[in-house]
């Protein structure tokens, strides 16, 4: 059984939480999308106005044959829906593949939705690609609906280049 | 037509929360709309905002039928992507109906695009329902692609209930 601990993230775990953010990617076929630094990372979750949140999952070194102490991270946000209010947004959420199936993953999501509640947020909102049937099924577990099949919403993107285009005058 | 975009005031909230239950009337959701004028006012003009709203006024001798001359609105907020960083999400973005066709929804999006500028994002995303082609078409003649099409993202909710029994169980420090 697991010894672990959740904690918030500080400036020293970007390295760490740069790394799981990578393999994460990884997982999910995307891996050379990932652009962000770590300056990037500390800059925009410890500055004055931060634009995320992060928790971490920590285990006893001796558990962890490569050293690492900090094998699960979730990065969430608040968002806003103009009909119901507050919502917090769940961007990442990963555990080391040997640290599975160990009760860390579902201990983030119960703190987050606890998060969510003394926050008063109507909601926790986050995707998820349609071929992960695992963490689809995790979470549909848990009570989650499925937006895009249920009521038909679909993800849409503007990338900077059309973006810039916008703004010219 | 002469129109005029600008950032909104607390005292624009109850004008906004108008127009939030009109789109909500237009996606055929109006049900779902819990929140009033009251929250908005709360959670937009508090120290840390939890979002920033652009509205769009015409003169007094332009107003629509029921007598209003502010006609459309573009809702926003802040939020971030590991693979990319700072990203700007356009959460509602509304022209009246008989005030469309004269720039005003390409200028608020302008607007927001302009604003996530500011903040050095380096994208802009919403959502918009599979059956409102009008706003697909618009959004893809900006260039957004869609990703659920593309990648197969699904949006998931976590609420009400659900919610509740998860955080029950979170252990207690």
């Amino acid at each position: 059984m697991a010894n672990f601990i959740l904690r918030k993230a500080e400036p020293s775990d970007v390295s760490d939480i740069m790394r799981l953010i990578k393999e994460l990617a990884k997982f999910e076929e995307m891996e050379e999308k990932v652009v962000l630094t770590e300056k990037d990372l500390l800059e925009d979750g410890f500055g004055d106005h931060p634009f995320y949140h992060c928790l971490v999952a920590e285990v006893p070194k001796v558990q962890s044959p490569e050293g690492y102490t900090v094998i699960g991270f979730a990065m969430y946000y608040f968002t806003y829906d103009p009909w119901i209010g507050k919502l917090l947004y769940l961007e990442d959420f990963y555990v080391m593949q040997e640290f599975r199936g160990l009760g860390i993953g579902s201990q983030i999501l119960k703190v987050l939705s606890e998060t969510a509640m003394k926050t008063r947020c109507s909601g926790m909102h986050f995707i998820v690609a349609e071929n992960n049937t695992k963490s689809i099924e995790f979470y549909k577990r848990r009570g989650a609906a499925d937006l895009s099949s249920a009521e038909g919403w679909r993800l849409f993107e503007i990338e900077k280049e059309d973006l810039l285009k916008m703004t010219a005058k | 037509m002469h129109f005029k975009l600008r950032a909104a005031t607390k005292e624009d909230c109850k004008e906004i929360s108008r127009m939030i239950l009109e789109l909500a009337v237009y996606e055929k959701m109006s049900d779902q709309v819990k929140i009033s004028h009251e929250e908005l006012e709360r959670d937009g003009f508090c120290q840390n905002p939890f979002f920033e709203c652009l509205v769009a006024e015409v003169h007094e001798e332009d107003k629509a039928k029921e007598g209003f001359t502010m006609v459309g609105y573009a809702l926003y907020f802040y939020t971030y992507s590991t693979w990319k960083g700072r990203s700007v999400y356009l959460e509602d973005l509304y022209v009246m109906p008989e005030f469309r066709g004269k720039g005003i929804g390409k200028g608020l999006l302008g607007k927001v695009a302009e604003m996530g500028k500011k903040e050095q994002c380096v994208r802009l995303q919403l959502s918009v329902l599979e059956w409102n082609t009008p706003s697909r078409d618009f959004y893809a003649a900006k260039g957004a692609l869609d990703l659920t099409d593309n990648e197969g993202w699904h949006f998931i909710r976590f609420d009400g209930q659900n919610l509740d029994n998860l955080a029950n169980e979170a252990p207690k420090d």
